[in-house]
């Protein structure tokens, strides 16, 4: 059985996000665009969603007075990527092994 | 603008994973620094201790080792302001547990000399254990077998040192820093310029 896969991420940017944050534990938002090749605008309007859904912390700070976006996964997101994770396993087990 | 709303198959978001903890791993690489700084200052101190003791009978052959102290804690310390100046990073797990790993060896390298002194044995057999403790422990979270290797030459080297008095120990330990130290560090450089850390 194939439990459903969660919708918010089933899309490239956001689960290269999450995915990223999952090694990483905690970044900026300069990292995350150069990691996941994305332009600045698509990556602040997929973070947004992601944290109205409650899968990642961001915090806005200063750092040698330049402007510092810092992101990390919150419990809730590390259990939803775990949960994606574990559904998409469960669905190539069930289409490899029958 | 376009927001990236495709929406992706089972196959697609296994790759998207892959690929993106593939890329993400190589921003947990280190270089080969500190690994070099000190380990050129250990073979520095111990061949240092060695010819003071051993050639010129000098009282005081262990001075070798506080120039090693004195030269390599503030240039650790300025390499690493000066990188976290540069690149205004992120900070991550492994990153996190590395710098960890490294800052409770120094704790317990200062605990391990004192008693050793206060018992008047030799320390090298000791620190040797630590140190290939620790290098294991970076060589597992940086996923890199040439310290796993170095750290195995360390723990040899603590062995071998049942057998010898404390001057020929300072070879072996010379020695082991060259395999634990100094090769894995530049192997690390190697790496980092050709995986731009």
């Amino acid at each position: 059985m194939f439990n459903e896969l969660d919708p918010l991420l089933l899309s490239q940017l956001r689960l290269a996000i999450m995915a990223h944050l999952m090694v990483v534990r905690e970044t900026d938002f300069n990292t995350l665009k150069t990691q996941t090749g994305a332009t600045a605008g698509n990556l602040s309007a997929q973070i947004s969603k992601l944290q109205e859904a409650g899968y990642i912390e961001v915090e806005k700070t200063f750092k040698n007075n330049y402007p510092l976006t810092l992101c990390k996964l919150s419990p809730k997101g590390v259990e939803a990527f775990e949960t994606f994770y574990a559904n998409l396993k469960s669905y190539f087990d069930n289409h490899n092994g029958g | 603008m376009e927001n990236d709303e495709k929406v992706l198959n089972p196959e697609e978001s296994l790759r998207v994973i892959r690929e993106t903890i593939d890329l993400a791993k190589n921003t947990i690489r280190e270089n080969g620094f500190h690994f070099l700084l000190w380990g050129w200052l250990v073979v520095f101190a111990c061949v240092a201790d060695y010819y003071l003791d051993v050639v010129l009978q000098h009282p005081r052959h262990f001075m070798a080792w506080i120039s090693m102290t004195v030269i390599g804690v503030p240039a650790a310390i300025i390499y690493e302001w000066r990188r976290d100046k540069k690149h205004p990073a992120s900070s991550n797990t492994v990153r996190e547990w590395y710098g960890r790993v490294w800052m409770a060896f120094g704790i317990s390298l200062f605990i391990v000399i004192v008693l050793a002194v206060r018992a008047q044995v030799s320390p090298v057999p000791y620190i040797l254990v630590l140190v290939g403790f620790a290098t294991f422990i970076s060589g597992t979270l940086l996923r890199f077998t040439p310290l796993l290797v170095g750290s195995a030459a360390m723990w040899a080297g603590a062995l071998i040192c049942l057998f010898l008095n404390y001057q020929e120990q300072l070879l072996v330990q010379a020695a082991a820093t060259v395999v634990g130290y100094l090769i894995p560090g530049y192997l690390l450089n190697v790496q980092a310029r050709n995986k731009h850390v």
